[in-house]
């Protein structure tokens, strides 16, 4: 991504308004990888709104909820489907017309699809030949031995686990030692150590100059991905920056959390006295809260009522899920 | 980088360990994984039981010491009618058709290929597993009925050119149609077995009428909807072959893949 000004989270759109002239504030766009004011119909269904940015080498994060776009942008950058509107360009060509640009781009796909009959070193040969590697048995092993995969033995990847899958995949997509590298949620299924060293190898690829754009719904997943995000939700570009300004941003929302207690009513009080929180709802057997501070309100809940003898049955909090940023960053902060 | 920069050292080296994907590996990429996609043990059982159907009835009716009308007609309807587009619908349409359902065509479609190569290679694969399920059962169908006169060597050559014309257009709505087994039993039974019947003029647009008046101008038997000269029923469908797999390749190339 060219360097990046501080987070900017973009205001919902205006049904009436015009189509935006870009990333607001931003300069022309230029990049190995160029989305100009790209929308994506199916139908009468909206699946890319308007969406603008330019990202040059190194790892970034498109993040955003299931169903968001991330897929359908990522497939227009391979050239798999064409945009409805706008310009997708890929290393200055168009990856849908463009054979010689497709040798250089290569997509880690979600779909937990591959040539179920080949071995792994098949399959990730087929896919050297295909490119034209000039030496496909060495790009091969290679692959392969980035992602841990060179003893796997004659096994059809059809009898692999979901997260040996994945490494195939991921083997298949640096064969070709490509340029570009587009990866849609490639985390899913690998364990805590296969995400480490996946994750490690992203920011290596990143850091040898090539362009790697990585998807996932999971916030805590992307903070280790990559500091620079793209954040997608209901197919718009909702904001875009670094990671832990993001998250900053987030964490100034209000947060609501259930508290279950003895005495809610009392409890209800005592929280609204101490300034903990901003507003409450009494329920039988709990209180849902509006806290602006979480953290806070974690470290003096507890003892809050244990002074007042009234006994904690939880606390949990209601919007710490990806949904609720997102509704967040969609609707403003509210 | 605009269009117009020029590629980083880096980028150069990278380019250098790509070489171009000829045609011919296209090709021959395309041809064995399909193949090896469509070799399944269930499909191949089924399709060869089917095709049984050709050599029993001929056995049958050559025991019955039939005249040749009644075998050319046996093998023109059974054989050819039946057995030769079913098998070839099953594999044709599966080539594309399969990789486009499981989401592996992303695989092939997003490589620096010609698309054509890709059609032709997995219409190759098709066609090879179809012929000898296929051909084999008709040319020995059309032996068994003992009617001699040129029928085997008429059957072989109606068959070779009905499965290319047909191979051709299953791949075709295999890479174009979601149910393409659906629209191609569809054609096969209600559009050739029903419709083309119904006249000369429609049965123009029915493979069955070329592959019959080959049959029938190799043995000289009286057979109605098979009028065309040996030319013209081994031209057309060949023609029609080759337009087939022109226009899968095209819209290989233009439609969104998954």
């Amino acid at each position: 991504m060219n360097e990046l000004p501080p987070p900017t989270v973009f205001a919902p759109p205006d049904p009436g308004a015009a189509p935006s002239q870009g990333v607001p504030g931003a300069a022309p766009l230029s990049g190995k990888l160029v989305v100009d004011q790209v929308s994506k119909y199916f139908g009468s269904v909206v699946a890319v709104s308007d969406v603008s940015f330019a990202i040059d080498a190194g790892v970034t994060a498109l993040l955003g909820p299931n169903g968001a776009g991330k897929s359908t942008l990522f497939r227009m950058l391979c050239g798999l489907t064409p945009p409805s509107r706008g310009r997708v360009s890929v290393l200055g060509a168009d990856p849908r017309h463009d054979r010689e640009v497709r040798g250089r781009i290569s997509l880690v796909p979600q779909q937990d699809a591959l040539f179920d009959h080949l071995t792994a070193n098949e399959f990730v040969e087929l896919a050297a030949r295909s490119s034209g590697v000039v030496d496909a048995a060495g790009a091969t092993a290679s692959a392969l031995e980035h992602v841990d995969l060179t003893d796997v033995g004659p096994k059809p990847v059809g009898q692999f686990s979901k997260g040996m899958r994945q490494r195939v995949k991921v083997a298949a997509a640096l064969v070709n030692d490509p340029e570009v590298l587009i990866l849609d949620e490639p985390l899913t299924g690998l364990d805590p150590v296969q995400r480490r060293h996946m994750i490690a190898l992203f920011h290596r690829l990143g850091d040898d100059g090539r362009c790697v754009v990585v998807s996932s719904h999971v916030l805590d997943e992307v903070a280790r991905i990559g500091s620079r995000v793209l954040v997608i939700a209901q197919g718009r570009l909702i904001a875009r920056g670094d990671y832990r300004d993001l998250r900053e941003l987030m964490d100034d929302r209000a947060h609501r959390i259930r508290v279950g207690a003895s005495e809610p009513r009392r409890l209800a009080a005592a929280l609204v006295e101490h300034g903990l929180a901003t507003g409450v709802m009494v329920e039988s057997d709990h209180v849902m809260v509006d806290a602006l501070d979480a953290d806070a309100f974690g470290r003096r809940v507890a003892p809050l009522a244990v002074g007042l003898g009234i006994r904690l049955t939880e606390v949990f909090p209601l919007d710490d899920d990806l949904e609720s940023v997102f509704r967040y960053l969609v609707e403003g902060r509210s | 980088m605009t269009p117009d920069a020029p590629m980083s050292i880096d980028d150069q080296q990278r380019a250098a360990r790509r070489g171009s994907v000829s045609a011919a590996t296209a090709f021959v990429i395309a041809y064995r994984v399909v193949l090896r996609q469509l070799t399944s043990r269930g499909r191949i059982i089924g399709l060869t039981a089917l095709a049984l159907i050709a050599p029993l009835s001929g056995w049958a009716l050559g025991t019955a010491d039939a005249s040749l009308d009644d075998a050319v007609s046996l093998v023109a309807s059974v054989g050819l009618g039946l057995v030769l587009p079913v098998v070839s619908l099953v594999f044709a349409g599966a080539a594309i058709g399969d990789l486009r359902e499981d989401k592996t065509l992303v695989y092939l479609w997003l490589r620096p290929m010609d698309r054509w190569p890709i059609v032709v290679g997995a219409a190759g694969a098709a066609a090879t597993l179809a012929a000898p399920i296929a051909i084999v059962p008709i040319v020995l169908a059309a032996a068994l009925t003992g009617a001699g006169n040129g029928i085997v060597p008429g059957a072989l050559l109606a068959s070779v050119v009905g499965l290319i014309a047909y191979v051709a257009v299953f791949t075709l709505f295999g890479v174009w149609l979601k149910r393409f087994i659906v629209w191609g039993l569809a054609y096969i039974l209600i559009w050739e077995g029903f419709i083309a019947q119904a006249g000369a003029g429609v049965a123009r647009v029915a493979l069955r009428k070329y592959t019959r008046s080959i049959l029938v101008d190799r043995t000289g038997a009286d057979l109605e909807l098979a009028d065309f000269s040996l030319a013209v029923g081994i031209i057309v469908p060949l023609v029609v072959a080759v337009v087939a797999l022109a226009i899968a390749a095209w819209r290989l190339g233009s439609q969104d893949i998954d």
